[in-house]
């Protein structure tokens, strides 16, 4: 479904990320780990045109993304759903949830979606006349997860969405993005919670300063050495 | 207490053209992060074409039908091939609105040499609806009520624009956040030239209306330009709805400066700019 080939991008001047290539086949969760400042969300940053590769190519369904502008990506079926939550603290919950559903054939199918959406999420109905500002972090991504789904997306790339969350909230987080797997969702998940990332992922990549140091599926790299002192504590 | 009365319903009448002003250079500034020291240039392109129009007998109101158009155009088109142009060549924002502030100084400089050849530099003017009405305790001439009506209706229509429909939310979001705006499929591009575009037309609109009021002429622009700039700090950049109350604020702050010492009308947006950006830089809207 996503394939990226040899990719090198960075800020100006500063090359971040060398030579990286990865593979999301449709249906899969794939997981990309490594630590901060490892480059992950320049990687996804870079995938989804919020910044211009240096060389390498993207695929995406079998055609190439190259220096498409952000909202052309989107409109192809991929949903970002940035580090930080970053959603719309002036815009109530609803209408955070209708900029999801921005791109024109999703936004003609947006009450039956935000139907869907507000069953995953109940309380997100609950509250869809608040500003999102009121919301806890928790809350938020719950948020920035729904308004990703409004787009009725192919593949959700999601960046560290249980940062800064509460152990409980971080369940929470995971079980629905298996559900949205369940909903013929294919996921590149980013994450630095790498236990719980690579029991609910098929494969996973590591990246490490800018590089591709590990790939396989979750249970390889649960046994490895590297993996078991690097991320885990073991 | 009369006099209160009459500073407030005049400061009401001249704030609502100082509004309008500024939701322009909101849109331009608080949404596509260009500081245009030009605004008020389109404002005084948009007075002498009403002015034109109207000297070939066409209604000065009816002038805007053209007026806003055009300048929504010039300013789309403008935003699209010079500052898109500075955008995608600026490694990050904040080198964008430096470039972004110089080209809009240059952009002045040239306008105001054209109009200069054109219009000369002398002040113009016509009478329509030079009328009075009593409107509190004295009277008010009926050109400066309806311009203040026609400047708050276009401010109303424009808060429900952004609102209510799907090019309105588009820009509420890039205003908060163009990069995570795009992520939701909103051309930024697009949006940000049509902010700069409704910015122009709003400039040019409150050209129309000052001209049905007041003599024209072809300095007129830097002095609305460091109105809105007041404004907007006051309003909180970016802010719709805090443009809109600044104008009012404004208006009624310096028509009572004016009735009491003329004189120092200018030096009091400055010091309030100062003030504001000493204690609150956020402004009354702002977060
Ligand atoms: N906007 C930026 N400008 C310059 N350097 C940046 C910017 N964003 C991130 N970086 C640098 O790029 C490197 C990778 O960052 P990032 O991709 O955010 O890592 P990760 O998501 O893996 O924590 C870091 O060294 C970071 O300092
Ligand atoms: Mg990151």
């Amino acid at each position: 479904m996503l394939e990226v080939k040899k990719l090198s991008a960075g800020y100006g001047n500063i090359q971040i990320l060398w030579d990286v290539s990865l593979k999301v086949n449709e249906g899969e969760i794939v997981a990309l780990i490594g630590g901060n400042g490892a480059g992950k969300s320049t990687l996804v940053r870079t995938i989804t045109g919020l910044l211009p590769a240096n060389s390498g190519t993207v695929e995406f369904l079998g055609k190439s993304i190259d220096g498409l502008e952000p909202h052309k990506i989107a409109e192809l079926g991929i949903s970002h759903i940035p580090e930080g939550r970053k959603i719309f603290t002036d815009m109530s919950v609803m209408e955070n949830l209708e900029m999801g559903a921005y791109p024109k054939n999703a936004w003609k199918n947006k009450k039956n979606t935000l139907k869907k959406v507000y069953e995953m999420f109940p309380r997100l109905k609950e509250r869809e006349k608040q500003l999102a500002r009121t919301f806890s972090g928790g809350e938020q991504q719950m948020l920035a997860m729904g308004r990703g789904l409004m787009s009725q997306p192919k593949l959700c790339i999601i960046d560290e969405p249980s940062n800064g969350l509460a152990p409980m909230v971080v369940m929470e987080v995971f079980e629905i993005i298996q559900s949205m797997r369940k909903q013929g969702i294919t996921i590149l998940l980013i994450e630095q919670n790498v236990k719980q990332t690579l029991e609910i992922s098929d494969r996973a990549y590591v990246l490490e300063n800018g590089r591709i140091v590990m790939e396989g599926d979750c249970a390889t790299c649960l046994a490895s050495e590297h993996i078991k002192k690097a991320y885990l504590g073991l | 207490m009369d006099l209160f009365l009459n500073i407030f319903i005049g400061g009401l009448l001249i704030g609502g053209i100082y509004s309008l002003v500024s939701m322009g250079l909101s849109l331009q500034y608080g949404v596509g992060k260009v500081y245009n020291i030009a605004h008020g240039e389109f404002l005084m392109f948009g007075a002498f074409i009403t002015y034109w129009l109207q000297s070939m007998g066409v209604n000065p109101l009816v002038a805007v039908v053209i007026n806003a158009p055009l300048m929504f155009i010039v300013g789309f088109i403008l935003y699209r091939t010079v500052f898109t142009g500075i955008r995608v060549r600026s490694p990050n924002p904040g080198v964008f609105e430096s470039n972004g502030m110089l080209a809009a100084f240059g952009l002045y400089f040239i306008v105001q040499n054209i109009a200069v050849l054109i219009w000369g530099s002398t002040p113009y003017s016509y009478q329509y609806l030079n009328t009075s009405v009593a409107l509190g305790p004295s009277d008010f001439h009926l050109n400066r009520i309806i311009a203040a009506v026609f400047a708050i209706a276009i401010g109303v229509i424009f808060y429900i624009f952004l609102a209510s429909t799907r090019s309105g939310k588009a820009i509420r979001a890039a205003a908060q956040d163009t990069a995570t705006a795009g992520l939701m499929g909103v051309d930024i591009n697009f949006v940000l030239a049509m902010c700069f575009g409704f910015g122009a037309a709003m400039a040019g609109i409150a050209g129309t209306l000052i001209s049905v009021c007041y003599p024209i002429q072809t300095t007129m622009g830097l002095g609305y330009t460091v109105i809105a700039t007041v404004v907007i700090t006051l309003g909180g950049l970016g802010s719709i709805p805090g443009s809109f109350i600044g104008g009012f604020i404004i208006g009624i702050i310096t028509t009572g400066v004016a009735y009491w010492e003329p004189g120092l009308a200018v030096a009091a947006y400055y010091i309030i700019f100062i003030i504001l950006l000493l204690v609150r830089p956020k402004g009354i809207m702002g977060r």
